[in-house]
């Protein structure tokens, strides 16, 4: 039966296009008509020669705390240290993801993802023009959903400037899903009141990693 | 669904005079959307973006078989099932067998207005599962069971009060509870259907042929939770969502959101190429992927060389918030589950124009819905058409059309209208109010005068 509809499916696609002019694809968007980040209003700055595109990372984190996220940056091992130490004492449990190094695991005891109070993952990359942290499905993704407060780790060499390029980035090795997370989950289906932590985690921290952290 | 759209009128009237806190709660929340929207897109070329989208659309569009083909083939490669609907009885068919094959009990479902288009919910349910809605505002509204009143929120004709009533008796939350108790009890509830559901159905927002990837926007995690946790994720995705190229979603992505809610873009977004788990040698995620492509009526639209570009629709629901006639009544006076403007053009295209006649003609023409749409959709153009074919078939009222055939006789000559002018002059305002089809116009306007005297004479004399 399913083989059938699929002819038939595509025959009828076949020939409704088959007197319609073809419309050619118009290429990359221009540069000039992608949506700025939040980084355009930082007029004054200037890097590698464009006006008006402040650091990435600045960006990243102007678009991502307004839409509610939480941003640190960590110059360092040693304010890595300082900063996981005293945020993990908020909590009891943590689920940390696949491929989060030793060093950026908070000490905290190990819980399965619907237990612990904190989830921990390591982003593959990340966009300023969105505020988006790009996370692997091959690092387990339940971490990364099911605790109410989720800490993403991303090295500040990962944060392009759009979207289309950090997601360009991943292209050449998919994994079963890539996901953007950019913001924490919240819903307005209530009355048009905004409500956070309907589903995914109600509180979302991108730990920014330095250069030498 | 069964379509109701014959009853436009009927319904549209009983909801604005039996509920009109409905009128109201939509208008509140279009209204915000809209600012919302237009904040979005101030810094933006708006013009720019929608060209390019709507180019990158109509090329699919007419390169769609070979596209289809492309993202089967990747979606294959990567182990996922992919199957064809030519039907919403074939999509019933294809998830009976998924669910009997597997011992289906519990399923978590993710927002699809494509699920409600073909009926899925009670489908499922006469086959002895349990389906569950984990969209807040899908979740409200089966609780309420009504089908959406909008494509991206479902629950904007409830009140606050409404929720708090039915979450009251349902979920058993206090009277006067907070939407953050409110949603703290639904999140209980549903947190443990995505535990123990064996099954989770999406839709899909765009489906990219380059890579095979399915991308779904949200904003409070369900979607990633129903398309993780669950054994089996089964995604339908109309045929017309298809995106050429890997580097057209990042920008598809953003117009959509900004489109609908005004974000940058949603809190969430998957982007899924296969299933997960041992199958992907990940370490969790659904075992079986099921893609449900599906036609329902989408390859005859396509056909039609006067309403096709109907099918670029990303569905951001920016035409029904921005839709005066909309607004008045919310999605149910549609009887369809696309509403609004570009529900009055989908409706007859992919239903049939008989069974859902009155909503071309739900519009004033305003063309506000054209200014808005990111894939530049000329709606108003479209209603038009179909109005055309309405009268062309016969299918509008008798007295519409002598009284316009008389019209359209005294118009075309010059003679005959002056004559018309002066004779308007003399019928009281009383007789003109209860002419046929004026009726119904002139209940809730004020009638022009006519002065008795015609155009031509004011014009020789000079319009001040």
């Amino acid at each position: 039966m399913s083989r059938d509809a699929r002819e038939r499916i595509l025959s009828r696609v076949r020939d409704a296009n088959r007197d319609r002019e073809p419309v050619s694809h118009p290429g990359p968007l221009p540069e000039a008509a992608e949506p700025p980040g939040p980084f355009t209003q930082a007029a004054d700055a200037e890097v590698d020669g464009q006006t008006g595109v402040a650091d990435p990372v600045d960006a990243f984190e102007n678009r991502l705390r307004a839409a509610g996220g939480e941003v640190v940056r960590l110059a360092d091992k040693a304010a890595v240290r300082a900063w996981l130490k005293e945020f993990a004492s908020e909590f009891e449990s943590v689920s940390v993801c696949k491929g989060v190094p030793q060093g950026l695991q908070p000490e905290l005891a190990a819980a399965a993802p619907s237990e612990a109070s904190l989830g921990v993952s390591l982003a593959v990359g990340a966009a300023a023009q969105t505020g988006s942290l790009l996370l692997s499905s091959r690092e387990g993704r339940q971490a990364q959903l099911l605790p109410p407060v989720h800490l993403v780790w991303v090295r500040a060499q990962d944060v392009h400037t759009t979207l289309g390029e950090a997601l360009q980035a991943c292209r050449e090795d998919l994994p079963a899903t890539l996901a953007l997370h950019s913001g924490p989950s919240k819903s307005a289906d209530i009355g048009q009141i905004l409500v956070t932590g309907v589903h995914g985690p109600g509180r979302i921290i991108a730990a920014i990693l330095g250069a030498d952290a | 669904m069964e379509v109701h759209s014959g009853d436009y009128r009927a319904r549209a009237r009983r909801i604005i005079e039996e509920t009109p806190e409905v009128r109201e709660a939509v208008t509140a929340a279009t209204r915000t959307f809209v600012e919302h929207r237009l904040e979005a897109f101030a810094d933006l070329d708006e013009d720019a973006l929608s060209h390019w989208a709507e180019r990158v659309k109509s090329h699919a569009l007419t390169h769609l078989a070979d596209y289809l083909e492309e993202a089967e083939a990747r979606l294959v490669e990567r182990g996922a099932h992919v199957h064809w609907a030519e039907s919403a009885s074939d999509v019933h068919r294809i998830l009976e067998r998924i669910v009997r094959d597997n011992g289906v009990k519990k399923v978590v479902k993710a927002k699809s207005m494509l699920s409600e288009e073909v009926g899925l919910n009670p489908f499922l349910e006469s086959c002895g599962v349990e389906v569950l809605e984990t969209d807040l505002g899908e979740y409200i509204i089966q609780l309420f069971g009504e089908p959406p009143s909008h494509i991206v929120g479902p629950s904007i004709h409830r009140s606050l009060d409404d929720i708090r009533a039915i979450f009251h008796e349902r979920l058993g939350t206090p009277r006067d509870a907070s939407p953050e108790r409110l949603a703290a009890a639904a999140r209980e509830l549903l947190r443990n259907a995505f535990l123990t559901a064996e099954m989770g159905i999406s839709g899909g927002n765009f489906l990219v042929a380059e890579t095979g990837s399915i991308a779904l926007i949200e904003n409070e995690g369900n979607i990633r939770l129903s398309t993780s946790v669950p054994r089996i994720h089964v995604a339908l995705v109309g045929i017309e969502k298809v995106l050429p190229k890997w580097d057209d979603l990042s920008i598809f992505l953003q117009v959509t959101a900004k489109s609908a809610t005004g974000q940058p873009v949603g809190c969430f977004v998957s982007i899924i190429q296969g299933p997960g788990g041992s199958a992907a040698g990940e370490p969790d995620g659904p075992e079986e992927l099921h893609v449900v492509l599906v036609d329902n009526g989408r390859s005859r639209l396509l056909a039609d060389p006067e309403v096709w570009e109907a099918l670029r629709c990303v569905r951001c629901g920016a035409c029904l918030n921005i839709c005066p006639v909309y607004r008045q009544t919310g999605g149910h006076a549609y009887g369809y589950v696309y509403s609004g403007p570009i529900g009055a053009i989908l409706a007859p295209g992919l239903v049939g124009l008989e069974e859902t006649l009155p909503l071309p003609f739900a519009s004033t023409h305003c063309g506000a819905c054209k200014d808005v749409c990111p894939v530049r959709i000329p709606i108003p153009d479209l209603l038009h058409v179909w109005r055309k074919r309405a009268v062309e078939r016969g299918l509008t009222s008798g007295v519409e059309r002598s009284v316009l055939g008389l019209w359209a006789s005294v118009v075309t000559r010059p003679a005959l209208f002056g004559l018309a002018e002066k004779v308007a002059g003399l019928i009281p305002d009383q007789v003109v109010r209860h002419l046929p089809m004026l009726r119904e116009w002139s209940a809730g306007r004020e009638l022009p005068r006519a002065t008795g005297r015609t155009f031509r004479e004011l014009w020789d004399e000079g319009i001040e």
